[in-house]
């Protein structure tokens, strides 16, 4: 049974020798790599996960609000903090905030687990950018690399609908990424099952000059 | 589209809401969530679905809300028929068999609603859930229905304790119910709960999380 490795960070040729060698646990610790396996044709066998008739444990959740708008004291999130499977409540205190570093926060919406694993690998790529440039990596730039690394999976069956939100060099800064690739950059977002009624409160209420 | 929702619940899900009916000393404890909505959405936090036939009988009908509106407004008529004919009370025991009957005759086109029943008979407790198509289970203890009729299970049996006082049973049923409702996220929304003794009925509104 054959597995092979989808690199997400630098597209590796697998039939590259020194890549051949590494078997065995070592193998196991090879770094950027997510395995898929190779029989099977894998946007096929992911999208069983998108079947309607799965027992509850099986549905990822999707039961999520989340917002977030620019106003003049910066940028504001505001998320809840409800997990559900169904109509059972699985969680009250999710963390629905990602930190990715400290003047960057992403919004979690979808599948947790894909959320949570690719704002921390948008945190690793950030970090890397400060290294190389010797300066803090842009809300635009952090944004497009997210939805650039989610497009590459695009079809897969991840599910995220995230808002990547921070402060740099321009001023506040908010952007929507989600699993298809999208990526908008805006005012004022809300993301999530529960996100038409918040629009509602935030379309009605929502000034450039409201304070803190 | 993982952002369009139409979830696939069963039409006992539609419209959610959890009953609960407990026994204690010459004592019977019913009560409800106040939550009406349509799948996820809230409509209403005012929405009661234990009814009073009489001084010492209520009925909880969890479940599709039409259903439990139409099948209440039929025992409100067969129940006054009742009394007008034999000049008494209709007594919890025959009321149950007046139910499951009722929704046997709809067995192939059932009432979407699992009925509890909760009253005193002379001034002994009893209380009776019964599934959709009116099959009767009577128990010396406690009955549950809904749509968190599971975790209401889970909680009664670690929390009931025979024999209370009306006063200890009104503390038992509101947390069974409170702590139930908050892992469902189609009932909730306030609870309502009524103490029925040999003196009279005690109903008490609870303020409860409001999600």
């Amino acid at each position: 049974f054959r597995m092979s490795r989808l690199d997400f960070f630098n597209q590796l040729n697998p039939a590259d020798p020194l890549l051949q060698e590494r078997t065995g646990h070592v193998a196991d610790f090879t770094e950027n790599a997510l395995s898929i396996p190779m029989s099977v044709a894998s946007t096929e066998l992911l999208h069983e996960f998108d079947r309607a008739d799965l027992p509850e444990y099986a549905k990822f959740e999707h039961g999520t609000t989340t917002l977030a708008f620019i106003f003049q004291g910066g940028v504001i999130v505001a998320v809840d903090s409800r997990a559900s499977m169904g109509s059972y409540i699985s969680s009250q205190t999710v963390k629905k905030v990602i930190e990715i570093n400290e003047y960057l926060l992403g919004t979690m919406a979808g599948g947790a687990a894909d959320c949570a694993f690719w704002e921390r690998h948008l945190g690793e790529q950030c970090r890397l950018y400060e290294l190389r440039n010797k300066e803090r990596v842009s809300v635009a730039a952090a944004s497009k690399m997210l939805a650039n690394t989610l497009y590459q999976y695009k079809g897969m069956g991840l599910s995220m609908g995230t808002m990547v939100a921070g402060w740099d060099k321009s001023g506040p800064g908010l952007y929507y990424v989600d699993n298809d690739g999208t990526r908008l950059k805006g005012n004022l977002f809300s993301v999530g099952s529960g996100s038409t009624f918040a629009y509602g409160v935030l379309d009605s209420g929502y000034r450039y000059d409201l304070t803190e | 589209d993982p952002y369009c929702f139409a979830l696939k619940m069963s039409i006992l899900q539609y419209n959610g809401g959890s009953v609960i009916a407990m026994t204690g000393k010459n004592c019977v404890g019913i009560a409800c969530d106040r939550r009406f909505g349509v799948q996820q959405l809230t409509l209403a936090g005012d929405f009661d679905k234990v009814f009073k036939i009489n001084d010492k009988l209520f009925l909880g009908l969890p479940g599709l809300a039409t259903d439990m509106q139409t099948l209440h407004e039929k025992l409100r008529y067969r129940v006054n028929m009742y009394r007008l004919r034999e000049e008494r009370d209709v007594s919890p025991k025959v009321f149950a068999k007046m139910v499951s009957s009722i929704l046997y005759e709809h067995r192939w086109g059932p009432y979407f609603t699992e009925p509890v029943i909760g009253g005193l008979e002379g001034d002994k407790p009893f209380v009776c859930s019964m599934d959709l198509i009116g099959c009767p289970m009577v128990t010396d203890d406690f009955v549950v229905s809904g749509s968190s009729n599971e975790s209401l299970l889970g909680i009664c049996e670690s929390l009931y304790i025979p024999d209370q006082s009306p006063e200890d049973l009104f503390e038992t049923l509101s947390q069974c119910l409170l702590n139930a409702m908050d892992r469902d996220c189609i009932s909730g929304w306030g609870a309502t709960v009524h103490i029925i003794t040999t003196t009279g009925v005690t109903s008490r509104n609870l303020r409860t999380r409001q999600d």
